[in-house]
Order: structure tokens, then C-alpha cells, then sequence
């Protein structure tokens, strides 16, 4: 496999306040990468270091093999890229957007350009200034996918897109896959990564947290197990089992977490008198948000991210 | 893949369209560049046919030769070097450099520095620039496209206002009195102009990727008015040094005197400048800068409250600004009378020259030079207002007043409280102006006169001007009111001096207020004129008041 984008010990701050903090993760060619994580977290950091727009403190990009502040132009040609906040030109038409920025490309597939345009079902008379937010949205899409990139870097792509306009948007980019194009997709909804992405990296304040294959994910879910006893909890029994953590015993009411397989627990249970059992998967949705939630539960404790 | 399918940049469109970054700057510009073009070849155009009605008869051009060897050097050559001039002064080149050469030096140097601040800093703050910015072009070669299609421009334009003052004062110049100004020393005076703006557009350029847009065009502006001033009012030590205007003192081509070492000085200084701009915009990050953050400034004044302490907040930083700016000018100003006085007791001809020609004026304080230099007062003021009426606009035009009149806050009372601010900073401006003069005189050892109460009078028209930003901005759009409020200033200057210079009909000069204002600063008042003003202000914000509830907020 080879890496198409190879971050090390990337690392950005802004003066005194934080960006990045060596931040490490490899695309391969062909895969769709999920880039996850919180407002703030430093996703657009990220992105926006890989294409030399800021220079890393410390740290290398590449892209292709290429460090990014050595020689930006040549990833360029090669890549699409959506911002995760843009403008353009307010006065310009839609069209006349998509031409500019074709022309600084060279050699846009025209008949391309206009089954993006239809399928996206994009006005291109209008001014940019008179579109509403996801029609300018669609025009900072089709802008980075008119001319057929190797690798789309895309921040936070849909967002303002309605949900059939997003469908149109996996259903293109899924065929640019297949077409041997790569992808770098930054957000923070989970279901949509799940959906299209084959690896997850999941980043906060700044570090990267978590970075596994979207099932991998799935994996690391647990269960919830309560359990309740007739008579009083016996807690001692469980505390020491493989996979339990997070145990409170009250009353006759005892809750843990489990992780990994649950047998252990109910081979114990069995030898009590149990007046219910109840085991529940959290979604990966739940999982996500455990995630985020340790986050705003330690930086409760420190000191925030210095805005 | 067949090419006929592929698109394929039109030739002409990499040079104006949108075949390359040059191009399409190029057509951006095309607005600003014949706004260029229409008010600095225009203007030459239009002095040569003022002339004549100016200097009637070679006697004239004798007398004001004589006011000029009067006056002391230091506040006659801040409009150009009259000393070195001596006799030419009367002709046409020597009266246009005298009089309108700052104008044009000024004037095309404010553009270089807007075109230069707004075109790569000001994308970057926009948020267009990261699209431009992951396209195959290096960050160098964006920049020097951005660069070269406004040196284009630039230059283009030096050209026709030397064709235009060749053609005019050959036209409308009386060739006895040596009027006619040949093509080589047009073409000099436009590459003079051309050096000055590349050297402050540079400046500002380069201040761009560390200060953001506009922190660097106000830095560059007000060193240029520094120097300026400085170099004109020949104030030694080492500001005057560093000012090309100083540089380029004895450099007047439009009466073939010409001095190359500072004009190529100037020149290549602006060339290092710019590349300096290129180079700092290559290696900085896109669209992070330090910005111009005033330190310490107390949450009171910084404004949260309401809407008014928030828009007084907004404007603050500019109304300190440019009231340091004009307060600077009017204490270099006043501090030199002192010295005139001493200079003018005992000389009772000269005396009698100044009485004959500024009936009224008292020299011997600082009020009779306000009023002689009121002129550039007002439009300098004027400016400062609609540049507090473009604050306020930014409001809508950046998309905040969506969420600012989403809340309790009515429009009207977005308006009424933005016009307070607005009215707030011409305030805290006249009175620094003020307090510059009453400084600056007493430091030179003479009275300020009346031109302390004259200053209200500057305020006074300031305050007119955000009344009329405010009524445009409300009752058809604010993303253009701060434009036609400057529009509105620089026609009423120009109707102040070419009206009664081209006996323009009587309807026409009256809609000038500047020439309904009387002379402040000499004690005598129009009232006229001081109606006029509070009831375009006070109306034109209440109008805009009644206005901006009455149509759509944009977007
Ligand atoms: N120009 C800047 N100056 C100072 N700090 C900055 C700057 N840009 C970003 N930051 C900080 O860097 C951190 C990461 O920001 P970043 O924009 O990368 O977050 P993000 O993950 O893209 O968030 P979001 O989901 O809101 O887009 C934030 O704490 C932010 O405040
Ligand atoms: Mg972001």
C-alpha cells in the first residue's frame, strides 16, 4: 500500500494558543479517511498545513511523497480541495466561478464539468452573493471535483447540503473512488463517516485519539450491564472479572461497564439469585460521544483551548 | 481524452477575464482603474482649462509670485517646492505642481495602497484565497500576478495623465507665458507619481501579511501623510530623512526642473518594498496575522453593553486614527506661525500684499492659516466620515445585522445607535484637531485664534457626510454608502475650486456645502451653513432610521 498523505509528529500552534500537537496518521491510496473530532479540535489546522496554506511548527507533512512546504505546487496539481469555511467572489456567476478556477487548472473535462453541474443541479447564472448556503457550498464542491483530482481533500464537505444533495455528493465521491481517487474527509458527524469512510482518525484538542478501520470502531464499543439481585449485591465477585470497569453498586442495583466478551459476568451472575439481567450495546454514535465526553470532562479540569 | 472536450483559457482572457490570476485581477480592478484614470487625467485635463480664468493676465501670475516668495518656505512647499520653482511658479506646470501635486502624489498613492492591501490580504480575510491557494501556482507566483496586474494598471494610468497633460496644456495654455508642458516632462511628473505610489503601495504591500488588510493600509497611510508633512513643512531631523517626498523635493518636471537620484530612489525602494510584500506572503501562513489589536483597551470602551457602546467600540480605533492623523497636520501647522509673525513684523509691503489678497485674515495666529489651508481640512474630514459610515455598513455587508436586529434590537435603533457612534468619533476627531492647534501654536509662541472654535465648523461637515452615508446606506444599499459619502466629498471639493474657476452656473457651486460654511476659522461664520449641516446629519440618520425598515436586510 502506498501512503498518499503521511503526517509525523505534525504540530502547529497560532503564537501562544494551540493548533495541532503531533499529529500522526497515513492515507493509503483508495481509501476514504474519516478525519473526526470536535469544534476546534484541529482539523482544518490539519488540512490546511498539508497544503502549505500555514506552515507546521513542527513536524512534516506529505502528500504523495512530497513534503508539503517543499514543493505545495506539485500536490496541488494533484489534489481538490474543499475549505471548511470559504468565500468567493461575490460579483461572479456560479459559471463563471467554475471557469476561473478550471482555467487556473488547465484541461477541465468540460462534458465533466456539466454532469457535475446537473447532477448537482446547480444554477450557474447566478451570482455567488445571491446563492443560498448550499448552493455556494456546491459550487466550492464542484470546484475541486471538476478536474478529476488523485486525492480530495475535503473540510467538512456537506455541510449546509440537504440530505439529498449529500446523497448525490457519496454517491459521486464513492465513484471517484472507484476511479482510483483517494479521499481525506474531515467532520464531525459521525454517521456520515460511518457510512463512507473505511478508516476513522479521531482528533481533540488537538491530538489524535483515536485512529482505526470504521469497524475497528464498532469493536470498540462495550456493554452496559445492570443487574438485579434479590438479596444484597455482591460486588467483590465482579470487581476482579476480566473486561469490568466503571462498577457502582447501590441498593440491590449494580451497573458496570464490560468490555470484550461478556461471559465472565454471566457465568458469575449465575450464581446468584438475580431478579433481572439487562445487557445493552451503545451505538457507535454513543461510543463517539464517550469520546468527545472525556474530552469536556479532563478540560473541565485544565485549561481550555486558549481562544 | 479529445481536446475539443477539455476547456481551454481564451488567449485574451489570461490577460482580462478569467484565464489566469492576472486576468482576473485585472478585471476586478476595472472599476477602480477608471475611476483612477477619470479623476487624475481628468483633473489635469480640466486645470488646463482653469488656468486661463485663474491667472487672467500676466500681472496675476506676477502678484501671486510675489504672495508666494512671501510666505515662509516651510508652508508654501508643502504643495511642491515653490522656492526652486521662483518664476515658473506662475505657469501652468508650476501652479499645478503647487497647488494639486499632492493631490495626484497622494491621491494615486491611496490607490496602490487599497488595490495592494485588498487584493491578496484582503482575499485571505474574505476566504477566498484558500481556494486560489490549492491551485497548481505557487504562493509566489499568485502574489506577483496579484501584483503585476495592478503595477499594469498603474502604469497604464501614469501614461494617459501625461498624455493628458501634454494634450491640455497645449491646448489651453498661453504658450507666451510658458505654459505648454512637453511630453518629456509630463511623462516625468507621471513617473514621479507612478515611484510615489509604488514605494507606499509597497509599504503597504509588505505590512499586508503580518498586519491583515486593514491594519496595513492604515499604517502606510498614515506614514505617508507623515512624511509628507514632515518633507513639506521642512521639519529637520530624521523623519524628513527617511520621506521620499524630501527626497524628490527638487525633482518638479510639469516647469523642467528635474532631479532623477530621488525619483529612481524612491522608485527602486518601492520595487524592494513589493518584493518584500511577495516574500512575506510566501513564507508566512495564509490568512494568520497579528492584526492591529489595540492592547488594554477596557471592556467599557471596547462596548458590549448595547448597541450604542458596541458601535462606539467599533469605531473608536479609526476615530483615534484619523484624529491623530489631522491633529498631527494642524500642530505642524500652527507651530510655524510663531515664527512667521516675527518674521512678517517690520516687512510693511509684505504685509500689505497678505491683507490685499486674504482681506480679513489675521496671520499673526494660527486661525488665518487654518482658514487658508481649510480647504484640504474639509476634505480630509470628509473622508474620515465615510470611512466611519463603511464601519458601520460592514455591519450589514459582512452579515452581522442579521444577528444583531434577530434579538431585541430594532432596526431603527441599529441605525440610530450606529449614528451615534458615527457622530461620537467626528467628535473625538475635531477635538484632537482642535487640541493640535491650540498645542501646536502655543509651542510655536503664538495664539490659536479662532480657528479652536473653527474647528467645530470641520466637525460640522464630517457630521453632514455620515448624515448622507447614512440615508444612501439605509435607503438603497450599505455596501454602498461609504463610497458615495467619498464620492459626495470629493465632489464638493472639486466644485469648491473648478466652480468659480469655470463660472460653473450659480445652482451648481451652491450645492457645495463647503461653500456655504463662511471662514471658521477666522471667526466668521456662516449660518447657513451650520443648519445645513446638523439637518443633513440629524436627517440623514433619521431618515435612514425610517429607511432601513423599510427593505430587505441583505445577505
Ligand atoms: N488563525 C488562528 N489563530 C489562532 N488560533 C487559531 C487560528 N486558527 C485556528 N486556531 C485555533 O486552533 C484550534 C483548531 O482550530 P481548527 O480550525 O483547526 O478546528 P476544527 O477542528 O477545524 O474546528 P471546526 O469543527 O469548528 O471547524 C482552535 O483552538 C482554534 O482556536
Ligand atoms: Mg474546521
Amino acid at each position: 500500500m502506498t501512503a498518499v498523505i503521511e503526517l509525523a509528529k505534525l504540530t502547529k500552534t497560532y503564537g501562544k494558543s494551540r493548533g495541532i500537537i503531533d499529529v500522526d496518521l497515513q492515507v493509503n491510496q483508495g481509501e476514504v479517511f474519516g478525519f473526526l473530532g470536535p469544534n476546534g479540535a484541529g482539523k482544518t489546522t490539519t488540512i490546511r498545513t498539508m497544503l502549505d496554506l500555514i506552515r507546521p511548527t513542527r513536524g512534516t507533512a506529505m502528500v504523495f511523497g512530497i513534503e508539503s512546504s517543499a514543493d505545495p505546487v506539485s500536490i496541488h496539481k494533484r489534489i481538490g480541495y474543499v475549505p471548511g469555511e470559504f468565500a468567493l467572489y461575490d460579483r461572479l456567476t456560479g459559471g463563471q466561478t467554475l471557469e476561473y478556477f478550471a482555467n487556473l487548472r488547465g484541461g477541465v473535462d468540460k462534458a465533466y464539468q456539466a454532469s457535475l453541474i446537473e447532477r448537482f443541479d446547480l444554477d450557474t447564472k447566478k451570482r455567488f452573493k445571491q446563492y443560498s448556503k448550499g448552493n455556494k457550498q456546491k459550487v466550492g464542491v464542484i470546484i475541486a471535483l471538476q478536474h478529476k483530482p488523485e486525492l480530495l481533500i475535503l473540510d467538512e464537505p456537506t455541510s449546509g447540503l440537504d440530505p439529498l444533495v449529500q446523497q448525490t455528493f457519496f454517491m459521486t465521491l464513492r465513484e471517484t473512488v472507484q476511479a482510483g481517487s483517494t479521499v481525506f474527509l474531515s467532520s464531525h458527524i459521525l454517521s456520515e463517516v460511518e457510512k463512507s469512510c473505511d478508516r476513522v482518525a479521531i482528533i481533540r484538542d488537538g491530538r489524535i485519539v483515536k485512529l482505526d478501520t470504521v469497524d475497528g470502531l464498532r469493536d470498540l464499543a462495550h456493554h452496559q450491564v445492570e443487574l438485579r439481585f434479590a438479596g444484597a449485591v455482591p460486588a467483590d465477585a465482579f470487581i476482579n472479572l476480566p473486561g469490568v470497569s466503571e462498577l457502582v453498586a447501590a441498593d440491590h442495583v449494580m451497573r458496570m461497564r464490560v468490555a470484550g466478551p461478556i461471559t465472565p459476568v454471566v457465568r458469575a451472575a449465575a450464581q446468584f439469585e438475580l431478579l433481572d439481567f439487562v445487557s445493552r450495546e451503545p451505538s457507535l454514535e454513543e461510543t463517539f460521544l464517550a469520546q468527545y465526553g472525556n474530552a469536556a470532562a479532563a478540560e473541565a479540569g485544565t485549561v481550555s483551548d486558549g481562544r | 481524452m479529445a481536446a475539443s472536450t477539455q476547456t481551454l483559457a481564451k488567449p485574451f482572457s489570461r490577460i482580462y477575464g478569467f484565464g489566469s490570476i492576472y486576468g482576473k485581477t485585472i478585471r476586478d480592478s476595472r472599476f477602480s482603474f477608471l475611476i483612477a484614470v477619470g479623476i487624475f487625467a481628468g483633473l489635469a485635463m480640466v486645470m488646463g482649462t482653469a488656468i486661463g480664468s485663474v491667472f487672467k493676465t500676466p500681472a496675476d501670475r506676477v502678484a501671486v509670485d510675489k504672495l508666494v516668495s512671501a510666505m515662509p518656505a516651510a508652508m508654501v512647499n508643502l504643495f511642491g517646492n515653490a522656492t526652486l520653482m521662483g518664476a515658473k511658479l506662475g505657469t501652468l506646470g508650476g501652479y499645478m505642481t503647487w497647488k494639486y501635486g499632492a493631490m495626484f502624489f497622494l491621491g494615486t498613492a491611496a490607490w496602490s495602497i487599497l488595490a495592494l492591501t485588498g487584493t491578496l490580504a484582503g482575499e485571505a480575510a474574505k476566504g477566498s484565497l484558500d481556494f486560489v491557494g490549492s491551485t497548481p501556482y505557487g504562493k509566489r507566483r499568485i502574489a506577483l500576478e496579484k501584483l503585476g496586474a495592478h503595477l499594469t494598471l498603474l502604469w497604464i494610468t501614469q501614461v494617459l495623465l501625461a498624455l493628458a497633460i501634454t494634450a491640455s496644456s497645449n491646448t489651453f495654455g498661453n504658450a507666451a507665458l510658458g505654459d505648454q508642458i512637453p511630453l518629456a516632462g509630463a511623462f516625468a511628473f507621471a513617473i514621479l507619481v507612478g515611484c510615489f505610489a509604488m514605494f507606499f503601495g509597497g509599504l503597504a504591500f509588505a505590512l499586508a501579511p503580518l498586519l491583515g488588510k486593514g491594519g496595513a493600509a492604515g499604517v502606510s497611510a498614515i506614514v505617508m501623510m507623515l512624511l509628507w508633512a514632515a518633507s513639506g513643512l521642512s521639519i529637520g531631523g530624521p523623519l524628513v530623512t527617511l520621506s521620499p517626498f524630501h527626497w524628490t523635493a527638487e525633482m518638479i518636471p510639469l516647469v523642467g526642473l528635474y532631479a532623477w537620484p530621488g525619483v529612481i530612489l524612491t522608485g527602486v525602494l518601492g520595487v524592494v518594498l513589493l518584493v518584500v510584500g511577495v516574500e512575506l506572503f510566501v513564507r508566512r501562513d495564509m490568512g494568520v496575522t497579528m492584526g492591529l489589536s489595540l492592547p488594554g483597551l477596557p471592556q467599557d470602551l471596547l462596548g458590549v453593553r448595547g448597541p450604542i457602546s458596541r458601535a462606539i467600540g467599533d469605531q473608536l480605533p479609526r476615530a483615534i486614527a484619523w484624529g491623530l492623523g489631522i491633529a498631527l497636520w494642524s500642530a505642524l501647522l500652527a507651530s510655524l506661525v510663531g515664527s512667521f509673525t516675527t518674521q512678517l513684523t517690520g516687512e510693511q509691503n509684505l504685509t500689505q500684499i497678505f491683507s490685499q489678497i486674504f482681506k480679513g485674515y489675521d496671520f499673526s495666529n494660527a486661525g488665518g492659516w487654518m482658514q487658508l489651508y481649510a480647504e484640504l481640512f474639509y476634505i480630509f474630514v470628509g473622508l474620515a466620515a465615510a470611512t466611519f459610515v463603511s464601519k458601520w455598513a460592514s455591519d450589514e455587508t459582512d452579515g452581522r445585522l442579521e444577528a444583531v436586529i434577530s434579538g431585541t434590537v430594532t432596526r431603527a435603533r441599529w441605525v440610530v445607535a450606529g449614528g451615534i457612534a458615527a457622530l461620537v468619533s467626528v467628535v473625538i476627531m475635531t477635538v484632537l484637531f482642535a487640541l493640535g492647534i491650540v498645542l501646536g501654536a502655543a509651542s510655536g509662541g503664538s495664539g490659536a485664534g479662532d480657528a479652536v472654535l473653527g474647528s467645530a465648523s470641520l466637525g460640522l461637515f464630517a457630521a453632514a457626510m455620515v448624515g448622507v452615508g447614512f440615508a444612501v446606506g439605509c435607503l438603497w444599499r450599505t455596501s454602498l454608502a461609504a463610497e458615495v459619502t467619498a464620492v459626495v466629498v470629493i465632489a464638493t471639493y472639486l466644485i469648491g475650486m473648478f466652480g468659480p474657476a469655470l463660472n460653473w452656473p450659480n445652482w451648481v457651486t451652491q450645492l457645495a456645502l463647503t461653500n456655504h460654511v463662511g471662514k471658521p476659522m477666522i471667526g466668521q461664520w456662516d449660518m447657513t451653513g451650520v443648519v445645513a449641516s446638523l439637518v443633513i446629519a440629524v436627517g440623514g440618520i433619521a431618515l435612514g432610521a425610517w429607511g432601513a425598515s423599510r427593505r430587505d436586510i441583505e445577505r
